[in-house]
């Protein structure tokens, strides 16, 4: 947004976002534990630092070059070719905003609600945040692919150390083993670009042009990487059970940012690699994200718990998003990118209002919650709130996102829009149901009898995801001005018009 | 001398041994090995009271035998290397002597290893017989000379000198034989789970690293200097898939530390030999790389293994809880566990790419394939180390004795190796493609 003067120097230090969290984490955990206050203060600091030091990268950003901006490049195998580049543009930015922004959010709601291990929890956020920050400044294929697996353990052990239940433990395995397996696919497809091509580095990558045939080989070894992420239907099955065995903080940081991973590869390295390949898979892409929104909302709606409910809307969203980043369109790709964003925002406050009504009654069972209306107000309008914001309703920023998307799709394929459109009924249905059944209605006083409104900390976690719903909802232009010079180079690049 | 400084290439004793960079570094490598190995059995022999010198020294000579055999430019002098180190190797073996399984796991060592010497000698013999040399350097120039046609008439031998003529390909195959029950390859490997579980656990750490390097070494020389051809290639393809995947489903129901290394073990030969088993300068480099990994990762666990000995740990059910009483043990088993599964952005992860990639790069597409399959298979079990650690809740509570300095050392040393390989991978890459270049050139 600010002139940046000098357009090959800048002040910004990718590598340093990245570092800054692991040195906090690093810093704390030489801390003893019996001074727990101080190494929350700090963490919260740390990743709080991060998150204005990204702010300053969306300021000195340049919106008028689809070039890869703030570019470091790293050693590591000269030999090889295969080397760090890390590099920012309009569709990267600002997932590394969101993440830096839902870490500490996430180390906030840790705060009074986990007992076990509290140091080991913030390092694990911390490192787990410039791991994630990683991935989305990659632009080398392998170190991307490296990163992207390496989210998988703090991810496994923040989900079966501070899990909810016994089946945690199971939830993690199948979180870990799923994702893994479908993602060393892609290490045999990054592995022959290798050796085809002789490099890694994205920016050499993209002027490469792989023959049709071998497209569609690589295309389908990332997509079963990519697809276990996002998640598409016949691999999604971890993201319920990953999502209802996570602690608040673990919810919020699996469907904020882990989620968008899958799509960003998609974004970043399916699409522009391969383009006749995508070309080719766009209709196996289109089936299986319409059976997946059709399928899963109407999951939803039979589901009992909290989480589940939320997990199930969760794929619903991105099978959206995979929608619209498939009609390769300028409309279906920033769509889909504002989706992912709000999807990132609204799903995680969805988490953590479960979460709070989970620390205080400790369980998610829809059918012991009613009245809440009368006795948690607060707490029920920003979950009336958040509701109508997964609802896709106009004036939140997943409505600008899903109208572009079917703008986008129904260019394509209007079969295909009309199908989605009638999976965001069914989103409706269930957000409206469940919050009826929750928040309004009569109390269970055989279940539930005591009852306490958010406290300070909790209202002040909310704000800035209302803020930023509304900002998204009411005034876009200020996210999409970054993302248009990028998108567009995108789909010129693979000739999509 | 890592730096590249040119060292002098010699051969010694008649054509016997040969030293040059391939060898430096492997010997290098070796001592190293061996050398952390005795520091980790310090302890032991202390808890122990073992005032025995006997195992030190049958430890060192097996030692000087491996430095031999890294050298050995002759079938012979590699025999009688081979012959020596495993001798020393059953006497340690059963060195445990108030234990019968110590005795028995040597005595199963003993046979089974004198029988595979007996199979290799019967090799290098058909070698002989079939060719008239046993330096490796005249069976190279024999079997990878072009048909040659000599002016004299009776070169029928030179004509058609190549591995597929049968003599020399069953003398090849016995020599290969010989070579896997070593390593403990499938289909040869039915020795190594009872071995490695009987024998005491310094002698198992011994086991798993040392002769691994040495044989290593010596069959890269003997297999792609001498005889290099693409026949027997698909017996060690078979070895490879058949020890990958042995590995990784036989540990899935293991309860015993010992066991399940023993068979991890196998699985990570299998992944070696995918290296070995394409041709090419890049799989000897990426063998060369996934063995040092490998011995870094196994210094690290044997230690821990040792370390915990005084607090029976038998089963791996006994690491319940270890993040509650002892949390920096518990990372490091965790990332040690995480890199033998191959997860970035740890070293094991880097030697499994490069392995990988070495297979796709000659066209083993299906050696990559069932390696990646298994990859994820074992993940599991070393997975459930982490969750025993982590999640579990023991029965009785376990009281961790602190360990000594020297393993700590190591541990710590070996630690920082897995962990932070990842951002310096360079100086290991060049140093080994340095080995395989003047192994081949």
């Amino acid at each position: 947004m600010l002139q940046n003067i000098n357009p090959f120097y800048s002040s910004l230090s990718l590598s340093a976002l990245i570092l800054f969290p692991l040195l906090g984490g690093l810093f704390v955990s030489f801390i003893t534990e019996s001074k727990i206050r101080t190494i929350r203060i700090v963490g919260l600091c740390t990743s709080f630092i991060t998150f204005l030091y990204s702010l300053f990268f969306w300021l000195e950003f340049d919106n008028s070059t689809p070039k890869f901006q703030f570019v470091e490049t790293i050693q590591w195998l000269p030999y090889s070719n295969i080397n760090f580049v890390l590099g920012l543009d309009g569709i990267s930015l600002f997932f590394v905003i969101l993440t830096t922004f839902l870490v500490p959010i996430c180390l906030l709601v840790g705060w009074s609600s986990i007992q076990k291990s509290k140091k080991e929890y913030i390092i694990a956020f911390l490192v787990l945040e410039s791991l994630m920050i990683a991935v989305f400044c990659m632009l080398d294929l392998l170190l991307f692919y490296v990163f992207f697996e390496s989210v998988l353990i703090p991810m496994f052990i923040i989900i079966g150390v501070w899990g909810s239940r016994q089946r945690k433990i199971q939830a993690a395995y199948q979180f870990f083993l799923y994702t893994l397996f479908g993602s060393l696919f892609m290490l045999l497809a990054i592995l022959l670009i290798f050796f085809q091509t002789g490099t890694t580095d994205l920016q050499i990558l993209l002027t490469t042009e792989f023959s049709e045939r071998r497209q569609i080989l690589l295309w389908i070894a990332f997509f079963a990487s990519f697809a276990v992420k996002v998640p598409m239907v016949p691999v999604h099955i971890w993201l319920p059970e990953a999502h209802v065995e996570a602690p608040t903080a673990g919810s919020v940081i699996l469907a904020g940012i882990l989620l968008k991973l899958g799509t960003y590869g998609f974004l970043r390295f399916s699409i522009p690699m391969f383009p006749e390949a995508t070309l080719y898979f766009t209709p196996f892409i289109y089936t299986l994200s319409v059976i997946a929104i059709i399928y899963t909302s109407l999951t939803t709606i039979r589901q009992i718990d909290l989480k589940k409910i939320i997990a199930y809307s969760s794929v619903a969203h991105m099978n959206f998003v995979t929608i619209g980043m498939f009609s390769l369109n300028m409309q279906g790709i920033e769509g889909s990118i504002l989706l992912m964003l709000s999807h990132g925002l609204v799903s995680s406050a969805l988490f953590l209002c479960v979460g709070a009504l989970y620390d205080r009654h400790k369980t998610r069972l829809v059918r012991y919650y009613g009245g809440l209306a009368q006795t948690m107000p607060i707490f029920s309008v920003i979950f009336l709130f958040f509701t109508l914001a997964n609802m896709s309703l106009p004036g939140t920023s997943s409505f600008i996102g899903e109208f572009l998307i079917l703008v986008g799709a129904f260019q394509r394929n209007t079969l295909i829009a009309t199908l989605a459109a009638l999976g965001m009924i069914l989103g409706a249905a269930y957000s409206l149901w469940l919050y009826n059944r929750v928040v309004f209605g009569n109390f269970q006083p055989n279940f539930i009898n005591k009852f306490s409104d958010l406290n300070r900390r909790e209202v002040f976690i909310f704000l800035p995801f209302i803020l930023g719903v509304i900002w998204m909802g009411v005034y876009p232009e200020v996210f999409l001005e970054s993302m248009h010079t990028s998108v567009s180079n995108l789909i010129q690049h693979g000739k999509f018009y | 001398l890592l730096r590249g400084s040119p060292l002098t290439t010699a051969n010694l004793c008649y054509n016997n041994l040969i030293i040059d960079n391939f060898t430096y570094f492997f010997k290098v490598g070796l001592l190293l090995s061996t050398a952390c190995i005795i520091l980790m059995s310090l302890q032991y022999f202390q808890q122990e009271a073992l005032t025995a010198f006997e195992s030190i020294v049958l430890m060192l000579m097996s030692t000087c035998s491996m430095l031999l055999m890294i050298s050995a430019y002759d079938l012979i002098a590699m025999y009688l290397a081979i012959e020596l180190q495993s001798l020393s190797f059953y006497v340690i073996a059963a060195s445990k002597r108030n234990s019968e399984f110590s005795t028995e796991a040597g005595l199963k060592y003993f046979i089974l290893g004198a029988f595979s010497s007996g199979i290799l000698l019967f090799g290098c013999s058909m070698i002989y017989g079939f060719t008239g040399v046993t330096n490796l350097e005249e069976l190279a120039k024999i079997f990878t000379a072009p048909y040659v046609l000599r002016p004299l008439s009776d070169s029928v031998m030179l004509n058609s000198a190549d591995a597929s003529w049968s003599g020399v390909f069953m003398g090849i195959l016995f020599i290969a034989v010989g070579f896997l029950f070593k390593i403990t390859a499938v289909p040869f490997h039915m020795w190594a789970p009872d071995v490695y579980e009987g024998s005491p656990t310094y002698v198992t750490a011994f086991f798993s690293i040392a002769p691994k390097i040495a044989i290593f070494a010596n069959m890269l020389r003997v297999f792609i200097y001498s005889f290099y051809d693409p026949t027997w290639q698909q017996l060690f393809v078979f070895c490879s898939i058949a020890s990958m995947v042995l590995g990784a489903f036989a540990a899935l129901s293991q309860n015993k530390v010992k066991r399940l290394l023993a068979y991890s073990s196998i699985g990570h030969v299998g992944y070696l030999l995918i290296g070995f088993s394409c041709g090419t300068i890049e799989g000897i480099q990426s063998l060369l790389i996934g063995l040092f990994i490998y011995v870094l990762m196994t210094i690290n666990i044997f230690a821990i293994v040792l370390a915990l000995r005084k607090n029976r740990f038998k089963y791996i059910s006994d690491l319940g809880a270890l993040a509650k009483t002892n949390p920096i043990l518990a990372i490091t088993i965790s990332i040690t566990m995480f890199s033998y599964a191959g997860i970035p952005p740890l070293a094991g992860f880097c030697s499994k790419f490069y392995l990988f990639f070495a297979a796709l790069g000659c066209g083993a597409y299906l050696l990559a394939f069932i390696g990646i399959l298994t990859s994820v298979i074992s993940c599991f079990y070393y997975i459930r180390f982490v969750k025993i650690m982590y999640f579990d809740t023991p029965k009785t509570w376990i009281l961790y004795k602190p360990m000594d300095r020297e393993k700590s050392i190591l541990l710590g040393i070996t630690l920082l190796g897995i962990t932070f390989f990842f951002l310096n991978p360079s100086p290991l890459f060049l140093v080994t493609h340095q080995m395989a270049l003047s192994l081949c050139i």
